[in-house]
């Protein structure tokens, strides 16, 4: 199940807001009551999405989800990008090649 | 012989004293004061919203006054309003190279109060883990209550570290300040 968050950033996208500031423009919280994370405020223009809206969001925020890994393990194995800047001066073919085994191996959904 | 009575005129509030002794009875204790921790982890954080930290170990409570079954939050007891001293961490984990920002909050009456550190590591490398402190003084009145907050930003498995020693990892502490 995809954490509330991404699907109210799918939720956003969807209705035209790009970005979701998660200390400004909505604030989720969960109290450790056993009922989840639930959203405290919401300070964007658009309106607060309901319990159905946000439960459509739930495939395209999972995909998302697993995308966000895949990011994550690809930045990893890239390296640092003072590295990366000198195996491309050195031979920028040898570089090419390494960053598509990289996104090879880690394919996103 | 230790003095055990004196009377009002026969000390000079000028006067200096140089105690080679104990003195006894002349101070107060700073109650109520209370230590409390994570016990085990708590894993299942949901990225990038506020969660009450489950305190659930207690090191110690002088006057009882932290719940660390339930509501994991410390309640002033009656008659004991006033300036209150407290110091958190958290220590945050997620899967490997994971763990993006790191918040930390205390709420007083449901509303943050103390703002923590934080950080974001979006774009390093070995995010796997982050730890935390911060530290207040807040005045509180009779019946006001405490809780500790966090914030993963995370891609997976975020989660508050609870094991280990005693000192270490996700823990409030707080004292009333004598004045």
């Amino acid at each position: 199940m995809a954490n509330l968050s991404t699907k109210i950033k799918m939720y956003a996208a969807a209705n035209g807001v790009a970005e979701v500031d998660f200390m400004k423009d909505v604030m989720l919280q969960d109290d450790s009551d056993g009922n989840g994370a639930y959203i405290k405020e919401w300070n964007l223009d658009i309106a607060q999405p309901t319990d159905a809206q946000l439960s459509a969001q739930e495939t395209a925020a999972d995909t998302e989800e697993a995308n966000n890994q895949v990011r994550s393990t690809r930045r990893t194995a890239y390296g640092d990008i003072g590295d990366q800047l000198d195996e491309i001066y050195k031979d920028i073919d040898a570089w090419k090649a390494r960053i598509k085994s990289i996104k090879d191996n880690n394919p996103k959904s | 012989m230790a003095i055990d009575k004196i009377q009002s005129q026969s000390i000079n509030l000028a006067d200096n004293f140089a105690f080679t002794g104990t003195v006894t009875g002349a101070s107060g204790v700073n109650t109520p004061n209370f230590f409390v921790r994570l016990g085990t982890n708590q894993a299942g954080i949901s990225n990038e919203a506020w969660t009450k930290i489950s305190l659930a170990h207690e090191i110690y409570d002088s006057d009882n006054a932290f719940d660390s079954t339930t509501n994991y939050r410390f309640t002033v007891p009656s008659g004991k309003a006033g300036k209150y001293f407290f110091e958190f961490s958290i220590f945050g984990k997620a899967g490997d190279n994971d763990l993006n920002r790191i918040h930390c909050r205390l709420y007083k009456n449901g509303s943050t109060i103390l703002a923590g550190a934080e950080n974001d590591w979006t774009n390093q490398a070995f995010r796997n883990a982050q730890m935390y402190s911060s530290s207040g003084v807040i005045d509180l009145n009779v019946g006001d209550y405490i809780e500790l907050y966090g914030k993963l930003f995370h891609t997976d498995d975020g989660q508050f570290l609870g094991s280990g020693n005693t000192l270490a990892n996700t823990r409030l502490i707080g004292f009333r300040i004598l004045e």
